[in-house]
């Protein structure tokens, strides 16, 4: 269930004690990758976002995610601010490397779900620090790995892997980021602009277990040339609940939680 | 009026009383100012706006109410009921009874398919998406089978298009050679359950393309002139025309679909009605347009939604075609409408720059609508922009955006939601 680890727990990943120095780089992401986890999740996500003088704004958020088959859905309810209120947003995405996502969007106000494109992944979500590709699932074959070279983070042994796009028109040149050794989650990732210079840092501030999942349940991201930064916080977080698969529908987005 | 703001008041009191402890209350409050940029300088608007949303659910139940309040100085206060509704869920099944909006088609403010509400033109085409729509009061049941859904919709009694009020600057009198009068004596539909409306629509969502189909038996939203000659038996020339506006039935058939491709949605949405009555011009009566033929047309749409950067824009073709079509009716046979949507915004979402646009491509008139919107606070934007319409003036005809030439304005809105 990619989904899980990609979209809501943000690059979260589950134990996988193989040793890493006998792995490369890519074996490494592709670790983190196909972990395995939950077949459904909800939970509610509050985002705050602080610009660089210090004014904040905070949108509350519910999900409900699922794995059909190697597919995933998810859908987003948003509960505030006011003006947002009663939005919903619907994802469909699926393994098969060679198809976009599917995206829909309910808007009260127009009282009709609109498919948009799935092509603006380097959009900032609901302006946060985050882009869409950031939280969504990057395929490990999307880029080249290279392990840099082995770290303690915080008491906690690493790996660190540098990850170069194969595609050059990607938004970031490259991106760092320190994973576990002993559960593959990614404590740390920095996102290099196209200059090469340092744009955004993530860092993992808290982490929950639910049996053998572990879910990030507070994340930062830090836009170092903005001087901004959004953290994102996750709660009443359900693993296995056994989502109904009419969650995800148009007639759910319309009627909401 | 005091009969209204008492309403108004119990709302609240219930609201905030009777069922504070699951009763959602949303809302906005707004204040709009618009000016006219002719020599008059004129307010084309000056109002101040509350309106609710008060939504109560309960496990299989729930009910929705849209209260609103409108002011306008050195005027009554107006208020009015957006829609009031209660819906049932069942496992497979929804019901919607009450006063509601009912939105279909995939076109952008346009109206192909998307017939079963009304539309409010108090303001023409100006207002929200939301205020642009009266609600009807009718039954509404949905049948879902997996991503595909049935609904079918009863309307007990025909609400006509609102229409500007005659003092209006949006008040549009056709123009004839002799002088007229209104007779509104046959606008009433009676409500009486031959007179109701039906409409029904299959849809599905799928990976690869979603899709409507629908039909409806309807009255005309839009009446039909009837124009009778006032002649005295003295004299058998035209002294004066009778203005006889009457709704007419109409039967529809149409779909939509939109879909992706290569990171572009494609949209398309086409409506065949069957049974318009068009007016036409009688070489018996000096000419005059006082006869009328029924037609079919055809109204059908194709547009593009896509991002270039961080910009998004959108286009639509809009055009309208009258079949088996009479050099003597009035309307072209084909009318040619596009519209363009470009949308950025800047500093986190909080600037967001805007700019919409409707072109009457037969008789080169356009709507332009240029928007700026700055989000102060999480719910509190102040947006400002303009309404400038162009009419082509070396055109024969004068088409419904150039009509309003002279209307021209800038507006300021300052809206706080809760």
């Amino acid at each position: 269930m990619k989904i899980l680890k990609s979209k809501l727990t943000i690059f979260a990943l589950i134990s996988g004690l193989i040793f890493a120095q006998d792995l490369s780089g890519l074996e490494v992401i592709q670790n983190v990758y196909n972990r395995p986890t939950g077949n459904d999740m909800t939970g509610n996500l509050v985002m705050t976002i602080e610009n660089s003088r210090g004014n904040q704004r905070v949108r509350k958020i519910k999900q409900y995610l699922k794995d059909f088959g190697k597919d995933e859905k998810k859908i987003m309810f948003f509960l505030s601010p006011a003006d947002v209120k009663n939005t919903s947003f619907m994802t469909w995405s699926y393994d098969d490397e060679s198809k976009s996502d599917d995206q829909w969007i309910y808007l009260p106000a127009l009282k009709k779900v609109k498919r948009i494109s799935s092509d603006s992944k380097g959009d900032y979500f609901m302006g946060s620090d985050f882009t869409y590709d950031d939280l969504g699932d990057r395929h490990p074959m999307d880029d080249t790995h290279t392990i840099l070279r082995e770290e303690v983070m915080g008491g906690k042994e690493t790996i660190v892997i540098e990850s170069i796009p194969k595609d050059e028109e990607y938004m970031y040149s490259r991106t760092v980021t320190w994973v576990m050794k002993d559960t593959w989650i990614g404590l740390k990732k920095e996102f290099y602009d196209e200059d090469d210079d340092l744009l955004k840092i993530l860092t993992v501030d808290a982490q929950k277990s639910f049996g053998d999942v572990i879910i990030l349940t507070k994340v930062k991201m830090h836009n170092i040339q903005r001087n901004q930064f959004t953290i994102m916080e996750f709660s009443n977080v359900e693993i296995d609940k056994g989502i109904p698969n009419n969650k995800f529908s148009e007639r759910m987005m319309k009627r909401g939680i | 009026m005091k009969n209204q703001l008492f309403i108004f008041s119990l709302i609240l009191v219930l609201g905030t009383n009777l069922f504070a402890q699951s009763l959602d209350i949303n809302g906005y409050v707004r204040s709009y100012l618009g000016v006219l940029t002719n020599d008059t300088n004129d307010y084309s608007i000056n109002q101040n706006t509350l309106d609710l949303k008060l939504k109560r659910v309960d496990d299989n139940v729930s009910f929705f109410a849209n209260p609103y309040l409108v002011q306008t100085p050195n005027q009554d206060v107006r208020l009015g009921l957006r829609e009031a509704y209660m819906d049932v869920y069942f496992n497979n099944m929804d019901l919607r009874i009450g006063k509601q909006q009912i939105i279909w088609g995939k076109a952008d403010g346009m109206f192909i398919t998307d017939i079963v509400s009304p539309k409010d033109l108090g303001e023409f085409l100006l207002r929200d998406f939301d205020e642009i729509r009266s609600g009807i009061t009718s039954l509404k049941a949905n049948y879902f089978l997996g991503d595909n859904t049935v609904e079918m919709v009863w309307i007990p009694t025909f609400t006509p298009t609102k229409m500007p009020d005659e003092t209006s600057i949006w008040s549009r009198i056709p123009e004839f050679p002799l002088s007229i009068t209104i007779d509104e004596s046959q606008k009433e539909i009676p409500g009486r359950l031959e007179n109701s409306e039906g409409f029904v629509k299959f849809s599905g969502m799928s990976s690869l393309l979603d899709y409507e189909i629908m039909a409806g038996s309807m009255w005309d939203d839009d009446p039909t002139l009837h124009i009778v000659p006032i002649i005295t038996v003295d004299n058998p020339t035209p002294s004066g025309l009778m203005l006889i506006p009457i709704h007419h039935q109409l039967t529809l058939v149409g779909g939509s679909f939109s879909s992706e491709l290569g990171g572009v949605i494609l949209r398309g949405e086409g409506a065949y009605y069957m049974g318009k009555q068009l007016s036409a011009l009688n070489p018996e009566q000096l000419n005059l347009p006082t006869s009328l033929l029924e037609k079919d047309y055809a109204h059908y749409l194709i547009g593009t939604d896509f991002s270039i950067g961080t910009t998004r824009l959108s286009t639509q073709f809009i055009q309208r075609a009258i079949l088996d079509y009479d050099d003597s009716i009035i309307q072209e046979e084909l009318d040619n409408t596009m519209t363009f949507l470009a949308n950025r915004t800047f500093l986190q979402e909080t600037l967001t720059l805007q700019l919409f646009g409707y072109f009457g491509l037969n008789n080169e008139d356009a709507l332009i609508r240029p928007s700026l919107t700055y989000d102060l606070a999480d719910g509190f934007e102040i947006n400002a922009g303009a309404n400038i319409f162009i009419q082509n003036e070396d055109s024969e005809n004068i088409g419904q955006f150039g009509y309003y030439d002279d209307n021209d304005m800038v507006y300021v809105k300052v809206k706080y939601s809760f």
